[in-house]
Protein backbone atom coordinates (compact mmCIF):
# COMPACT_ATOMS: atom_id res chain seq x y z
CA UNK A 1 0.00 0.00 0.00
CA UNK A 2 1.32 3.41 -0.93
CA UNK A 3 1.60 6.12 1.70
CA UNK A 4 -1.29 8.53 1.56
CA UNK A 5 -3.43 6.09 -0.43
CA UNK A 6 -5.92 5.66 2.38
CA UNK A 7 -9.63 5.94 1.82
CA UNK A 8 -10.64 9.62 1.58
CA UNK A 9 -12.64 10.72 4.57
CA UNK A 10 -12.44 7.31 6.22
CA UNK A 11 -10.24 6.30 9.10
CA UNK A 12 -6.57 5.76 8.21
CA UNK A 13 -5.68 2.17 7.43
CA UNK A 14 -4.23 0.17 10.28
CA UNK A 15 -0.46 0.36 10.48
CA UNK A 16 1.16 -2.62 8.86
CA UNK A 17 4.89 -2.83 9.56
CA UNK A 18 5.52 -5.17 6.64
CA UNK A 19 3.79 -2.81 4.25
CA UNK A 20 5.06 0.56 5.40
CA UNK A 21 7.76 2.31 3.41
CA UNK A 22 11.03 2.55 5.24
CA UNK A 23 11.65 6.13 6.27
CA UNK A 24 14.61 5.87 8.57
CA UNK A 25 16.72 3.01 9.72
CA UNK A 26 17.89 3.17 13.28
CA UNK A 27 20.63 0.84 14.35
CA UNK A 28 19.30 -1.13 17.28
CA UNK A 29 22.15 -1.67 19.71
CA UNK A 30 22.71 -5.28 20.58
CA UNK A 31 22.04 -6.05 24.18
CA UNK A 32 21.93 -9.52 25.61
CA UNK A 33 18.95 -10.30 27.87
CA UNK A 34 18.23 -6.60 27.97
CA UNK A 35 21.20 -6.10 30.26
CA UNK A 36 23.70 -3.30 29.78
CA UNK A 37 26.46 -4.62 27.57
CA UNK A 38 29.78 -4.46 29.33
CA UNK A 39 33.23 -4.97 27.93
CA UNK A 40 33.60 -8.71 28.14
CA UNK A 41 36.64 -10.04 26.36
CA UNK A 42 36.08 -13.65 27.43
CA UNK A 43 33.59 -14.11 24.60
CA UNK A 44 36.54 -14.05 22.22
CA UNK A 45 38.27 -17.06 23.76
CA UNK A 46 36.51 -19.69 21.59
CA UNK A 47 37.47 -17.72 18.50
CA UNK A 48 41.16 -17.31 19.25
CA UNK A 49 42.22 -20.21 17.04
CA UNK A 50 40.17 -18.80 14.18
CA UNK A 51 41.80 -15.39 14.61
CA UNK A 52 45.25 -16.98 14.83
CA UNK A 53 44.67 -18.57 11.41
CA UNK A 54 44.05 -15.08 10.07
CA UNK A 55 47.16 -13.74 11.76
CA UNK A 56 49.17 -16.54 10.17
CA UNK A 57 47.81 -15.63 6.76
CA UNK A 58 48.68 -11.97 7.38
CA UNK A 59 52.22 -13.02 8.31
CA UNK A 60 52.53 -15.16 5.17
CA UNK A 61 51.27 -12.42 2.89
CA UNK A 62 53.55 -9.83 4.48
CA UNK A 63 56.63 -12.08 4.39
CA UNK A 64 56.14 -12.86 0.69
CA UNK A 65 55.32 -9.25 -0.13
CA UNK A 66 58.38 -8.07 1.80
CA UNK A 67 60.64 -10.30 -0.29
CA UNK A 68 58.88 -9.16 -3.46
CA UNK A 69 59.06 -5.49 -2.62
CA UNK A 70 62.72 -5.57 -1.56
CA UNK A 71 63.66 -7.33 -4.81
CA UNK A 72 61.58 -4.89 -6.84
CA UNK A 73 62.87 -1.99 -4.76
CA UNK A 74 66.48 -2.99 -5.45
CA UNK A 75 65.86 -3.13 -9.20
CA UNK A 76 64.08 0.23 -9.17
CA UNK A 77 66.74 1.78 -6.95
CA UNK A 78 69.42 0.64 -9.40
CA UNK A 79 67.37 2.09 -12.24
CA UNK A 80 66.87 5.38 -10.42
CA UNK A 81 70.55 5.79 -9.64
CA UNK A 82 71.63 4.71 -13.13
CA UNK A 83 73.44 7.20 -15.31
CA UNK A 84 70.95 6.59 -18.12
CA UNK A 85 68.44 9.44 -17.97
CA UNK A 86 65.48 7.56 -19.45
CA UNK A 87 65.77 4.53 -17.21
CA UNK A 88 65.91 6.89 -14.25
CA UNK A 89 62.80 8.74 -15.39
CA UNK A 90 60.88 5.53 -15.97
CA UNK A 91 61.74 4.30 -12.48
CA UNK A 92 60.74 7.65 -11.02
CA UNK A 93 57.40 7.48 -12.85
CA UNK A 94 56.73 4.07 -11.27
CA UNK A 95 57.54 5.27 -7.77
CA UNK A 96 55.56 8.48 -8.21
CA UNK A 97 52.51 6.65 -9.57
CA UNK A 98 52.29 3.93 -6.94
CA UNK A 99 52.91 6.30 -4.07
CA UNK A 100 50.20 8.73 -5.11
CA UNK A 101 47.37 6.34 -5.93
CA UNK A 102 45.48 4.76 -3.00
CA UNK A 103 46.32 1.13 -2.38
CA UNK A 104 42.68 0.08 -2.54
CA UNK A 105 42.44 1.46 -6.09
CA UNK A 106 45.59 -0.40 -7.12
CA UNK A 107 44.25 -3.56 -5.51
CA UNK A 108 40.90 -3.36 -7.31
CA UNK A 109 42.72 -2.58 -10.54
CA UNK A 110 44.63 -5.85 -10.26
CA UNK A 111 41.86 -7.93 -8.72
CA UNK A 112 39.16 -6.99 -11.24
CA UNK A 113 41.43 -6.07 -14.13
CA UNK A 114 43.73 -9.08 -14.45
CA UNK A 115 40.94 -11.60 -15.25
CA UNK A 116 39.89 -9.25 -18.07
CA UNK A 117 43.15 -9.92 -19.86
CA UNK A 118 43.01 -13.64 -19.19
CA UNK A 119 45.16 -13.86 -16.08
CA UNK A 120 43.23 -15.81 -13.47
CA UNK A 121 44.94 -15.73 -10.09
CA UNK A 122 43.43 -16.14 -6.64
CA UNK A 123 42.98 -13.42 -4.04
CA UNK A 124 46.11 -14.51 -2.14
CA UNK A 125 48.40 -14.12 -5.15
CA UNK A 126 46.73 -10.88 -6.19
CA UNK A 127 47.21 -9.53 -2.68
CA UNK A 128 50.88 -10.47 -2.58
CA UNK A 129 51.49 -9.01 -6.04
CA UNK A 130 49.68 -5.76 -5.27
CA UNK A 131 51.44 -5.37 -1.91
CA UNK A 132 54.82 -6.10 -3.50
CA UNK A 133 54.34 -3.57 -6.27
CA UNK A 134 53.08 -0.89 -3.93
CA UNK A 135 55.70 -1.71 -1.26
CA UNK A 136 58.41 -1.79 -3.94
CA UNK A 137 57.85 1.90 -4.60
CA UNK A 138 58.52 2.71 -0.94
CA UNK A 139 61.35 0.19 -0.59
CA UNK A 140 63.12 1.61 -3.63
CA UNK A 141 63.25 5.02 -1.97
CA UNK A 142 64.81 3.53 1.16
CA UNK A 143 67.40 1.54 -0.80
CA UNK A 144 68.12 4.47 -3.10
CA UNK A 145 68.91 6.64 -0.09
CA UNK A 146 71.25 3.89 1.10
CA UNK A 147 73.00 3.80 -2.27
CA UNK A 148 73.36 7.59 -2.44
CA UNK A 149 74.85 7.63 1.07
CA UNK A 150 77.78 5.48 -0.02
CA UNK A 151 81.07 7.33 0.07
CA UNK A 152 82.54 7.97 -3.38
CA UNK A 153 85.90 6.80 -2.07
CA UNK A 154 84.56 3.25 -1.79
CA UNK A 155 83.45 3.28 -5.43
CA UNK A 156 86.81 4.70 -6.51
CA UNK A 157 88.65 2.04 -4.52
CA UNK A 158 86.59 -0.65 -6.25
CA UNK A 159 87.32 0.89 -9.63
CA UNK A 160 91.03 1.09 -8.92
CA UNK A 161 91.01 -2.54 -7.80
CA UNK A 162 89.78 -3.43 -11.28
CA UNK A 163 86.30 -4.66 -10.31
CA UNK A 164 83.73 -4.60 -13.08
CA UNK A 165 80.67 -2.39 -12.75
CA UNK A 166 78.41 -5.39 -12.07
CA UNK A 167 80.64 -6.84 -9.37
CA UNK A 168 81.04 -3.42 -7.75
CA UNK A 169 77.30 -3.14 -7.61
CA UNK A 170 76.36 -6.61 -6.37
CA UNK A 171 79.30 -7.12 -4.01
CA UNK A 172 79.94 -3.65 -2.67
CA UNK A 173 77.17 -1.15 -3.26
CA UNK A 174 74.14 -3.34 -2.53
CA UNK A 175 75.37 -4.93 0.72
CA UNK A 176 76.27 -1.55 2.16
CA UNK A 177 73.07 0.08 0.93
CA UNK A 178 70.87 -2.75 2.23
CA UNK A 179 72.34 -2.79 5.69
CA UNK A 180 72.19 0.96 6.15
CA UNK A 181 68.58 0.98 4.96
CA UNK A 182 67.39 -1.73 7.36
CA UNK A 183 65.52 0.81 9.47
CA UNK A 184 63.60 2.53 6.64
CA UNK A 185 62.90 -0.89 5.12
CA UNK A 186 61.52 -1.87 8.50
CA UNK A 187 59.04 0.98 8.42
CA UNK A 188 58.07 -0.18 4.94
CA UNK A 189 57.35 -3.59 6.48
CA UNK A 190 55.30 -2.08 9.30
CA UNK A 191 53.31 -0.08 6.78
CA UNK A 192 52.81 -3.26 4.82
CA UNK A 193 51.40 -5.09 7.84
CA UNK A 194 48.91 -2.27 8.33
CA UNK A 195 48.09 -2.08 4.63
CA UNK A 196 47.53 -5.83 4.41
CA UNK A 197 44.28 -5.31 6.33
CA UNK A 198 42.87 -3.84 3.11
CA UNK A 199 43.22 -7.27 1.50
CA UNK A 200 40.10 -8.27 3.44
CA UNK A 201 38.13 -6.30 0.84
CA UNK A 202 39.07 -8.79 -1.88
CA UNK A 203 37.79 -11.78 0.09
CA UNK A 204 41.19 -12.73 1.44
CA UNK A 205 40.46 -13.70 5.04
CA UNK A 206 43.56 -12.53 6.84
CA UNK A 207 43.47 -11.14 10.38
CA UNK A 208 40.98 -8.36 9.63
CA UNK A 209 38.84 -10.59 7.42
CA UNK A 210 38.62 -13.28 10.11
CA UNK A 211 37.84 -10.63 12.72
CA UNK A 212 34.95 -9.40 10.56
CA UNK A 213 33.54 -12.93 10.55
CA UNK A 214 33.95 -13.25 14.32
CA UNK A 215 32.30 -9.86 14.83
CA UNK A 216 29.25 -10.91 12.85
CA UNK A 217 29.12 -14.30 14.57
CA UNK A 218 29.27 -13.00 18.12
CA UNK A 219 27.42 -9.68 17.61
CA UNK A 220 30.22 -8.10 19.64
CA UNK A 221 31.98 -5.84 17.11
CA UNK A 222 33.32 -3.49 19.79
CA UNK A 223 35.22 -6.16 21.69
CA UNK A 224 36.49 -7.79 18.51
CA UNK A 225 37.79 -4.60 16.93
CA UNK A 226 39.28 -3.22 20.15
CA UNK A 227 41.25 -6.43 20.55
CA UNK A 228 42.22 -6.31 16.87
CA UNK A 229 43.46 -2.73 17.24
CA UNK A 230 45.64 -3.70 20.20
CA UNK A 231 46.88 -6.85 18.44
CA UNK A 232 47.97 -4.86 15.38
CA UNK A 233 49.65 -2.22 17.54
CA UNK A 234 51.48 -4.90 19.55
CA UNK A 235 52.49 -6.72 16.38
CA UNK A 236 53.97 -3.64 14.74
CA UNK A 237 55.66 -2.71 18.02
CA UNK A 238 57.34 -6.13 18.21
CA UNK A 239 58.38 -5.86 14.56
CA UNK A 240 59.93 -2.45 15.19
CA UNK A 241 61.90 -3.82 18.15
CA UNK A 242 63.10 -6.70 15.97
CA UNK A 243 64.19 -4.26 13.28
CA UNK A 244 66.14 -2.17 15.77
CA UNK A 245 67.99 -5.27 16.94
CA UNK A 246 68.70 -6.37 13.38
CA UNK A 247 69.91 -2.90 12.48
CA UNK A 248 72.26 -2.84 15.45
CA UNK A 249 73.55 -6.34 14.67
CA UNK A 250 74.18 -5.65 10.97
CA UNK A 251 75.89 -2.34 11.65
CA UNK A 252 77.82 -3.43 14.74
CA UNK A 253 81.15 -2.47 13.17
CA UNK A 254 79.91 1.09 12.60
CA UNK A 255 78.60 1.59 16.12
CA UNK A 256 80.22 4.95 16.72
CA UNK A 257 78.87 6.30 13.42
CA UNK A 258 75.37 4.84 13.54
CA UNK A 259 74.78 4.44 17.25
CA UNK B 1 17.53 -3.67 -19.67
CA UNK B 2 21.14 -3.32 -18.60
CA UNK B 3 22.94 -0.06 -18.76
CA UNK B 4 26.34 -1.56 -19.35
CA UNK B 5 27.83 1.27 -21.40
CA UNK B 6 29.44 4.40 -20.07
CA UNK B 7 27.08 7.37 -20.11
CA UNK B 8 27.79 11.10 -19.79
CA UNK B 9 26.16 10.92 -16.36
CA UNK B 10 29.09 8.80 -15.16
CA UNK B 11 31.22 11.93 -15.34
CA UNK B 12 28.78 13.65 -12.97
CA UNK B 13 29.02 10.65 -10.65
CA UNK B 14 32.81 10.78 -10.71
CA UNK B 15 32.74 14.51 -10.01
CA UNK B 16 30.38 13.90 -7.08
CA UNK B 17 32.67 11.18 -5.74
CA UNK B 18 35.67 13.46 -6.07
CA UNK B 19 33.72 16.17 -4.29
CA UNK B 20 32.88 13.86 -1.38
CA UNK B 21 36.51 12.71 -1.15
CA UNK B 22 37.93 16.23 -1.25
CA UNK B 23 35.28 17.59 1.13
CA UNK B 24 35.88 14.87 3.71
CA UNK B 25 39.62 15.24 3.26
CA UNK B 26 39.49 18.98 3.90
CA UNK B 27 37.15 18.64 6.89
CA UNK B 28 39.15 15.86 8.56
CA UNK B 29 42.41 17.66 7.81
CA UNK B 30 41.21 20.83 9.54
CA UNK B 31 39.89 18.93 12.57
CA UNK B 32 43.01 16.76 12.65
CA UNK B 33 45.37 19.74 12.44
CA UNK B 34 43.51 21.50 15.24
CA UNK B 35 43.40 18.44 17.50
CA UNK B 36 46.99 17.43 16.80
CA UNK B 37 48.26 20.96 17.47
CA UNK B 38 46.18 21.09 20.67
CA UNK B 39 47.68 17.80 21.84
CA UNK B 40 51.12 19.20 21.02
CA UNK B 41 50.44 22.27 23.16
CA UNK B 42 49.21 20.06 26.02
CA UNK B 43 52.49 18.20 25.82
CA UNK B 44 54.41 21.48 25.66
CA UNK B 45 52.82 22.50 28.98
CA UNK B 46 53.76 19.07 30.40
CA UNK B 47 50.25 18.44 31.72
CA UNK B 48 50.74 15.31 33.87
CA UNK B 49 48.49 12.24 33.10
CA UNK B 50 46.95 13.87 30.02
CA UNK B 51 50.25 13.91 28.13
CA UNK B 52 50.87 10.22 28.73
CA UNK B 53 47.30 9.40 27.77
CA UNK B 54 47.56 11.36 24.51
CA UNK B 55 50.90 9.77 23.64
CA UNK B 56 49.41 6.31 24.22
CA UNK B 57 46.32 7.02 22.10
CA UNK B 58 48.45 8.51 19.33
CA UNK B 59 50.71 5.44 19.32
CA UNK B 60 47.72 3.09 19.04
CA UNK B 61 46.19 5.18 16.25
CA UNK B 62 49.47 5.34 14.36
CA UNK B 63 50.24 1.65 14.66
CA UNK B 64 46.94 0.10 13.70
CA UNK B 65 45.22 -0.15 10.32
CA UNK B 66 42.78 2.65 9.50
CA UNK B 67 40.37 0.02 8.24
CA UNK B 68 40.15 -1.57 11.69
CA UNK B 69 39.69 1.86 13.28
CA UNK B 70 36.85 2.52 10.85
CA UNK B 71 35.22 -0.81 11.69
CA UNK B 72 35.57 -0.09 15.40
CA UNK B 73 33.89 3.29 15.08
CA UNK B 74 31.26 2.25 12.56
CA UNK B 75 30.31 -1.21 13.86
CA UNK B 76 31.71 -1.28 17.37
CA UNK B 77 30.66 2.08 18.82
CA UNK B 78 26.95 1.84 17.91
CA UNK B 79 26.75 -1.64 19.43
CA UNK B 80 28.58 -0.75 22.61
CA UNK B 81 27.57 2.82 23.38
CA UNK B 82 24.08 2.41 21.88
CA UNK B 83 24.22 5.36 19.53
CA UNK B 84 23.40 5.91 15.90
CA UNK B 85 26.31 6.24 13.51
CA UNK B 86 26.12 7.18 9.87
CA UNK B 87 28.97 6.18 7.57
CA UNK B 88 29.94 9.83 7.09
CA UNK B 89 30.07 10.43 10.86
CA UNK B 90 32.21 7.35 11.36
CA UNK B 91 34.51 8.46 8.54
CA UNK B 92 34.91 11.98 9.93
CA UNK B 93 35.61 10.74 13.48
CA UNK B 94 38.12 8.09 12.41
CA UNK B 95 40.02 10.11 9.83
CA UNK B 96 40.19 13.20 12.06
CA UNK B 97 41.62 11.25 14.98
CA UNK B 98 44.02 9.38 12.72
CA UNK B 99 45.27 12.62 11.16
CA UNK B 100 45.51 14.17 14.62
CA UNK B 101 47.75 11.34 15.84
CA UNK B 102 50.25 11.93 13.04
CA UNK B 103 50.01 15.72 13.34
CA UNK B 104 50.73 15.35 17.05
CA UNK B 105 54.00 13.54 16.32
CA UNK B 106 55.02 16.18 13.79
CA UNK B 107 54.08 18.97 16.22
CA UNK B 108 56.13 17.41 19.02
CA UNK B 109 59.21 16.93 16.86
CA UNK B 110 58.99 20.41 15.34
CA UNK B 111 58.61 22.00 18.79
CA UNK B 112 61.62 20.01 19.95
CA UNK B 113 63.62 21.07 16.89
CA UNK B 114 63.84 24.60 18.31
CA UNK B 115 66.90 25.05 20.45
CA UNK B 116 66.41 25.21 24.20
CA UNK B 117 68.62 28.29 24.37
CA UNK B 118 66.01 30.29 22.47
CA UNK B 119 63.30 29.27 24.93
CA UNK B 120 65.56 30.04 27.87
CA UNK B 121 66.53 33.43 26.44
CA UNK B 122 62.86 34.30 25.91
CA UNK B 123 62.00 33.20 29.45
CA UNK B 124 64.82 35.35 30.83
CA UNK B 125 63.34 38.33 29.01
CA UNK B 126 60.19 37.72 31.00
CA UNK B 127 57.95 36.20 28.35
CA UNK B 128 55.30 33.86 29.71
CA UNK B 129 55.18 30.26 28.55
CA UNK B 130 52.30 31.10 26.22
CA UNK B 131 54.17 34.08 24.72
CA UNK B 132 57.20 31.88 24.16
CA UNK B 133 55.01 29.37 22.36
CA UNK B 134 53.16 31.99 20.35
CA UNK B 135 56.01 34.30 19.31
CA UNK B 136 59.18 32.22 19.47
CA UNK B 137 58.32 28.60 18.88
CA UNK B 138 55.20 28.61 16.71
CA UNK B 139 56.55 30.56 13.71
CA UNK B 140 59.71 28.45 13.47
CA UNK B 141 57.98 25.16 14.24
CA UNK B 142 55.39 25.90 11.56
CA UNK B 143 58.04 26.44 8.90
CA UNK B 144 59.80 23.28 10.04
CA UNK B 145 56.67 21.15 10.00
CA UNK B 146 55.22 22.10 6.60
CA UNK B 147 57.37 19.52 4.78
CA UNK B 148 56.36 16.51 6.91
CA UNK B 149 52.79 17.81 7.05
CA UNK B 150 52.56 17.88 3.27
CA UNK B 151 53.82 14.30 3.06
CA UNK B 152 51.28 13.33 5.72
CA UNK B 153 48.39 15.01 3.94
CA UNK B 154 49.24 13.37 0.62
CA UNK B 155 49.10 10.08 2.50
CA UNK B 156 45.88 10.94 4.31
CA UNK B 157 44.22 11.83 1.01
CA UNK B 158 44.83 8.25 -0.08
CA UNK B 159 43.64 6.92 3.24
CA UNK B 160 40.26 8.55 2.63
CA UNK B 161 39.66 5.92 -0.05
CA UNK B 162 39.16 3.35 2.74
CA UNK B 163 35.89 4.93 3.83
CA UNK B 164 34.32 3.44 0.70
CA UNK B 165 34.43 0.11 2.55
CA UNK B 166 31.87 1.32 5.11
CA UNK B 167 29.68 2.74 2.37
CA UNK B 168 30.55 6.43 2.02
CA UNK B 169 29.96 7.44 -1.61
CA UNK B 170 33.46 8.73 -2.22
CA UNK B 171 35.54 8.42 -5.37
CA UNK B 172 36.61 4.82 -4.67
CA UNK B 173 33.00 3.76 -4.03
CA UNK B 174 31.81 5.41 -7.25
CA UNK B 175 34.62 3.55 -9.00
CA UNK B 176 33.45 0.27 -7.47
CA UNK B 177 29.87 0.94 -8.58
CA UNK B 178 30.90 1.88 -12.12
CA UNK B 179 33.08 -1.20 -12.22
CA UNK B 180 30.18 -3.43 -11.22
CA UNK B 181 27.89 -1.86 -13.78
CA UNK B 182 30.13 -1.61 -16.81
CA UNK B 183 32.49 -4.52 -16.06
CA UNK B 184 35.37 -2.49 -17.51
CA UNK B 185 37.80 -2.48 -14.56
CA UNK B 186 40.79 -1.20 -16.51
CA UNK B 187 39.12 1.98 -17.70
CA UNK B 188 37.24 2.65 -14.46
CA UNK B 189 40.14 2.13 -12.07
CA UNK B 190 42.56 3.98 -14.34
CA UNK B 191 40.29 7.03 -14.37
CA UNK B 192 39.77 6.83 -10.60
CA UNK B 193 43.51 6.38 -10.08
CA UNK B 194 44.33 9.37 -12.27
CA UNK B 195 41.86 11.54 -10.32
CA UNK B 196 43.46 10.52 -7.01
CA UNK B 197 46.91 11.08 -8.48
CA UNK B 198 46.05 14.60 -9.64
CA UNK B 199 44.51 15.45 -6.28
CA UNK B 200 47.63 14.17 -4.47
CA UNK B 201 49.88 16.20 -6.79
CA UNK B 202 47.79 19.29 -6.11
CA UNK B 203 48.22 18.85 -2.36
CA UNK B 204 51.96 18.30 -2.76
CA UNK B 205 52.36 21.38 -4.96
CA UNK B 206 50.40 23.63 -2.60
CA UNK B 207 52.44 22.31 0.34
CA UNK B 208 55.74 22.98 -1.45
CA UNK B 209 54.64 26.50 -2.32
CA UNK B 210 53.59 27.24 1.25
CA UNK B 211 56.85 25.85 2.59
CA UNK B 212 58.85 28.05 0.24
CA UNK B 213 56.97 31.09 1.47
CA UNK B 214 57.34 30.27 5.14
CA UNK B 215 61.02 29.56 4.73
CA UNK B 216 61.65 32.68 2.64
CA UNK B 217 63.18 34.50 5.62
CA UNK B 218 65.93 31.90 5.99
CA UNK B 219 66.45 31.07 2.29
CA UNK B 220 69.84 31.69 0.71
CA UNK B 221 69.65 35.12 -0.92
CA UNK B 222 72.56 34.79 -3.27
CA UNK B 223 75.73 36.79 -3.29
Amino acid sequence: MLPGAGRPGGSPPPFDPLDSPVRSVTVKPVSLNGARVRLDLTILIPHLGFLAEGALLTAEVCALALVGSVLLGMLVAIARTSSNKWIGRLAFAYVDLFRNVPFIVQLFFFYYGLPEIGIYIDAFTTGVVALSISGGAYASDAIRAGILAIDNGILEAAEVSGLSKRVTFTRIVLPIALRTSVRPLGSVLINMILTSSILSTITLNELTGQAKIVASDTFRPFEVYVVLLVVYAALTYLVSIGISLLHRRLNRDLVEQVS
Amino acid sequence: MRYAEFTPFDLVLLAQGLGVTVGLFLATTLIGLFLGALWGVIRFYRTPVLTQFITFVAEILKNSPVLVQLFLVFFGFPAFFKLNMTPVNAAVITLSLNTAAFVYVIAVSSIESIGRDQVEAARVFGLTRWQVLRHVIAPQALAFSIGPLTALLVNQLQVTSLISVIGVMDLAKIGANLNLRTLQPFIVWTVVGVLYYLAAKLVATLGARLEKRLRAHSAFRGL
